[in-house]
């Protein structure tokens, strides 16, 4: 049936054989491109004669950063207070004075370039920048394809309120009421506590929940720390604060696997940035809110 | 934090439409002098030319050009291990695109015009690219003007998709200013009514030239 169906369609073998000759390429093609590009990448760079002299040096891009005098580094644009436009449309945000800081620790210039969220890795693979400082969170995924350094960034869901409500636990919200956006992380997180010890409100998205804190239709929300920063930015005089952290999963610094010398720089620049309390700083400017403790104190 | 006025939006928007225009021009002239040579190829009497332009023109008519973007900037980097910069990336897929449209726009042209013009040529002893210079283009080049000038604006809207290899161009930078001032009305209207007054004129053009080449 199906097959006579396809005679029908191509009734030359002239045109059969280029309609195989399109299936067949397609297939290759989406196969190359979603295996996740580390076998691609890899197979590729061992045919090309620039990566076989790359691959026997074994990952010296700290010594090409170095004799270049600058480095490449991904930075977000779309996504503040990470990284977003300034109003001369230069890159402006966290992610972007850091990257400033690391490539002045290593001693030379930044090159940034933005780049769309989901495309931070594959400019990563395919050597158009040397570090990704773009808001990248740490999964298994993609543990298996590129290094991570030690978390320079928060980011995390927690609970914000006014200061006259003293929670420090999952356990202080019994008997609290509770606005989150519905269907969230954070919704998820805060419906594992029994649903008869709190009341939780939920509305439908994030501006909602955070127009219900600033009205006083609820004291405490659950929220995510970059919505959290617009809204203590915004509203300066309802002194809202961070209570706790419910679900931490800081970003990190994202490094091509064997670049082994760069990343143990990279490590070594962050952990000078939270000792000497600059990165404190930035997250005061950026987030509204002091690094979390165990971001701030680690060091590995 | 200082602040987007209304005049430094639209101030950003164009100059971010100055990557329109430039990629909108790589692609016309490049693509028009690639998609010249695959026309000829189309008309040629060797099979074997006309296969292989067959094939290049669908393959470009037959696939969305976001797609032959990534080829051309991380399939190439995959597969050959060569890394092109954003720019020759765009100009690469941009010019495989227009000039498939191209060649196809032409091509319909030229054989629009009867085969009597041909022979007619062949009778007063030219040979083939005498013919084609100075009896069939002169006559396809007025056919052509028109549907060529109003593929143009797909092209200036089609860069917009060049933003994903990296180009702050018009789109982009819209939806940049947009996630900080969050006024997405006024700065995709700001943006659209810029992609108008470029457009516009050319669509007007295509027009008028389409009346006054007709006969």
């Amino acid at each position: 049936m199906t097959l006579d169906f396809l005679k029908a369609l191509f009734p030359t073998p002239f045109k059969r054989a280029l309609a195989l000759f399109f299936v067949s390429f397609w297939l290759t093609v989406s196969i190359a491109s979603c295996s996740g590009g580390s076998d691609a990448v890899k197979s590729g760079a061992n045919i090309s004669p620039n990566n076989i002299a790359r691959l026997a040096a074994g990952g010296n891009t700290l010594q090409d950063v170095r004799a270049a005098g600058k480095i490449n580094i991904a930075v977000p644009a779309d996504f503040p207070p990470f990284g977003s436009v300034g109003p001369n449309m230069q890159p402006r945000g966290y992610d972007i004075d850091v990257a400033n800081r690391i490539a002045e620790g290593l001693g030379v210039e930044a090159e940034l370039i933005s780049v769309v969220g989901n495309y931070r890795i594959p400019f990563l693979q395919t050597d158009r920048v040397d570090l990704v400082i773009s808001s990248l969170g740490k999964n298994e995924e993609r543990a298996a394809i590129i290094d991570f350094s030690q978390p320079y960034a928060p980011f995390f869901s927690g609970i914000y309120g006014r200061p006259k409500i003293e929670v420090a636990s999952m356990k202080d919200l019994k008997g609290q009421t509770v606005g989150v956006a519905r269907g969230s992380l954070e919704d998820l997180e805060i419906s594992k506590l029994p649903p008869d010890e709190l009341d939780i409100k939920r509305f439908a998205n994030n501006s909602l929940t955070a127009s219900a804190l600033v009205s006083g239709q609820v004291d405490l929300i659950a929220t995510g720390n970059v919505v959290a920063a617009k809204l203590i930015q915004d509203n300066p005089e309802q002194k809202i604060e961070s209570k706790f952290i419910m679900k931490d999963s800081p970003c990190y610094v994202g490094i091509r696997k064997q670049d082994t010398e760069l990343l143990e720089q990279v490590n070594e620049i962050i952990a000078d940035l939270k000792q000497s309390g600059k990165l404190n700083q930035l997250s005061l400017q950026w987030f509204g809110e002091p690094l979390p403790e165990d971001l701030a104190t680690t060091a590995t | 934090m200082d602040e987007f006025t209304l005049s430094r939006i639209f101030l950003n928007l164009v100059i971010a439409t100055k990557w329109t225009l430039i990629l909108s021009a790589i692609a016309f002239i490049c693509g028009g002098i690639i998609g010249f040579i695959v026309m000829l190829m189309r008309i040629s009497a060797n099979k074997w030319l006309r296969g292989i332009s067959f094939i290049y023109v669908e393959f470009f008519q037959g696939t969305p050009l976001l797609l032959q973007l990534f080829l051309a900037f991380f399939g190439l980097s995959v597969v050959f291990g060569v890394n092109l910069s954003s720019l020759a990336a765009a100009t690469l897929a941009l010019t495989g695109f227009t000039s498939a449209f191209l060649a196809d726009i032409w091509r319909g042209a030229v054989q629009a015009i009867p085969q009597g013009q041909w022979e007619a040529g062949s009778a007063i002893g030219f040979g083939y690219f005498k013919q084609l210079q100075l009896i069939i283009l002169p006559q396809a080049v007025k056919q052509a003007i028109a549907p060529t000038v109003g593929f143009l604006v797909q092209v200036i809207k089609g860069t917009s998709l060049a933003s994903i290899i990296g180009f702050t161009e018009l789109s982009r930078a819209a939806a940049l200013i947009n996630n900080v001032t969050l006024q997405s009305l006024l700065i995709f209207g700001l943006a659209g009514l810029i992609y108008f007054i470029v457009c516009y004129p050319l669509s007007t053009w295509s027009q008028y030239l389409e009346q006054k080449l007709s006969y």
